[in-house]
């Protein structure tokens, strides 16, 4: 399945969001400035979620119509019948489509399967998974972790291609490397010249620390924005 | 409203094909699958953490519920996520530069594509198909997808350099040491928060000084 590549998992949703309003404000519009409301890097529901490599919700208004000029083959070829009548050339003209509901997208990226990480998901954010699709259509029925993963199975899209530019270890492996890279620079620099004997002390001193097989800590936050 | 999150950039494009077209689509995708060395272009992008390509076809949106109207499409839709380092027109300029042929591949049966190459006619198009993010988070803000691989590399040459040192003597150790530096040097990047890339990066800091402030 195109979802998968390697240990990382590439989860696409499109949730329906109700069409009707709060007051003036439409659900979707609701939607949208909650997720606005969501705390940025660390202080993100999203850095709660284990194994969450990068992820993103945006709202789907609308598909767009394709008013620019373009050279897709079809179009082309029609093109040439506007020789005839003009009525022949306006239908080269793509069509309108407009989509009947607005949807919540989430996308994201992690480590595992869908499954385990929809369920840590649940038990990390499951007041902010409310909050956010409190409005989707049939969300109403999810009560716990099993009704959320057969919700976002129910959403889910399958990708065509999933192609992956970083490594799919484990987010706790990435994190650990990130800091582990972060301190050697350090570390490299402030004791360039040293002795040979007084370096060996200082490295020693230096793995001590870091312990570079330790995964849990010292390490990086999920999310840390601050070196 | 970001599209940023440390030095990851998020792109969502949506753009119509025809439903016939999508079917050839979704053929060359799979033969890609099949053969991962056809993605050698890609992999030269070093800049992309994940990216996807996910083609809806006009029946297929999801319908969950009676009282949801079922959507009355004339297309399919191709959906195109990616995670990237770098500004947008730093990325969309090496898509044209170092794999056109590929692009144009993925893209060319998209309805009013108007290919990669010129520049222009191919950014215009993306802007018009493109749907800003309105919540984008990266687990390492501070790091590119090059620092994560150069760090998993740089983790594996350490344990192993820590483990064959533990019993040599200090020459021994100061001559290994070298030669470890000498091997992680293109490894050894410093990784700080992102330089200001755009006014929206510039608008999301000052979003998070004043949340940091918490309510007057």
């Amino acid at each position: 399945m195109a979802n998968i590549s390697g240990n990382a998992y590439a989860l696409t949703a499109l949730s329906p969001i109700k069409n009707g309003c709060i007051g003036e404000i439409s659900y979707a519009d609701e939607v949208q400035d909650r997720l606005h409301g969501l705390g940025v890097c660390e202080d993100s529901p999203l850095a709660k979620v284990p194994q969450t490599y990068l992820a993103r919700f945006f709202i789907l208004d609308d598909v767009f119509y394709e008013s620019t000029p373009g050279c897709d083959p079809f179009c082309n070829l029609l093109d040439i019948l506007s020789i005839f009548k003009d009525r022949f050339r306006l239908l080269t003209l793509p069509r309108e489509d407009h989509l009947k509901s607005r949807y919540l997208v989430f996308s994201s990226n992690f480590h595992g399967d869908l499954e385990t990480y929809l369920r840590g998901m649940w038990s990390a954010i499951n007041a902010d998974i409310k909050r956010i699709w409190e409005h989707c259509v049939a969300f109403d029925g999810v009560r716990d972790a099993e009704g959320f993963i057969t919700y976002i199975k129910r959403c889910r899209l399958t990708a065509n291609l999933f192609f992956m530019g970083s490594t799919d270890d484990s987010l706790e492996e990435q994190l650990k490397a990130l800091y582990l890279k972060q301190q050697f620079v350090k570390f490299a620099v402030s004791h360039q010249g040293l002795g040979a004997a007084e370096l060996q002390e200082a490295f020693r001193v230096f793995i001590e620390r870091v312990q570079p097989n330790r995964l849990a800590a010292p390490t990086w936050r999920p999310g840390q924005s601050i070196p | 409203m970001s599209n940023i999150a440390g030095k990851a950039y998020a792109m969502n494009v949506i753009t119509p094909i025809r439903w016939y077209m999508a079917w050839i689509n979704k053929l060359i995708f799979w033969a890609a699958n099949r053969t991962p060395s056809s993605l050698r272009g890609l992999v030269t992008l070093s800049l992309i953490h994940y990216a996807r390509w996910v083609i809806i076809d006009r029946w297929k949106f999801p319908h969950l519920d009676p009282s949801q109207p079922k959507e009355d499409l004339h297309y399919s839709y191709m959906l195109f996520f990616s995670n990237f380092n770098g500004s947008w027109d730093q990325y969309v300029d090496s898509f044209t530069f170092a794999i056109p042929s590929g692009l144009d591949l993925f893209w060319k049966k998209n309805v009013r594509y108007p290919k990669s190459v010129p520049l222009t006619p191919f950014h215009d198009y993306i802007r018009h198909n493109q749907i800003d993010t309105d919540h984008y988070y990266n687990a390492y803000p501070l790091a590119s997808s090059n620092d994560v691989k150069s760090a998993k590399h740089l983790k594996q040459e350490l344990i192993a350099f820590d483990q064959g040192v533990r019993d040599a003597g200090p020459e021994e150790f100061l001559k290994k040491y070298h030669a470890l530096l000498v091997d992680l040097q293109y490894d050894l990047g410093d990784m700080q928060p992102a330089p200001i890339v755009s006014l929206a990066t510039q608008a999301v800091d000052a979003r998070r000084l004043l949340d940091a402030r918490g309510p007057r």
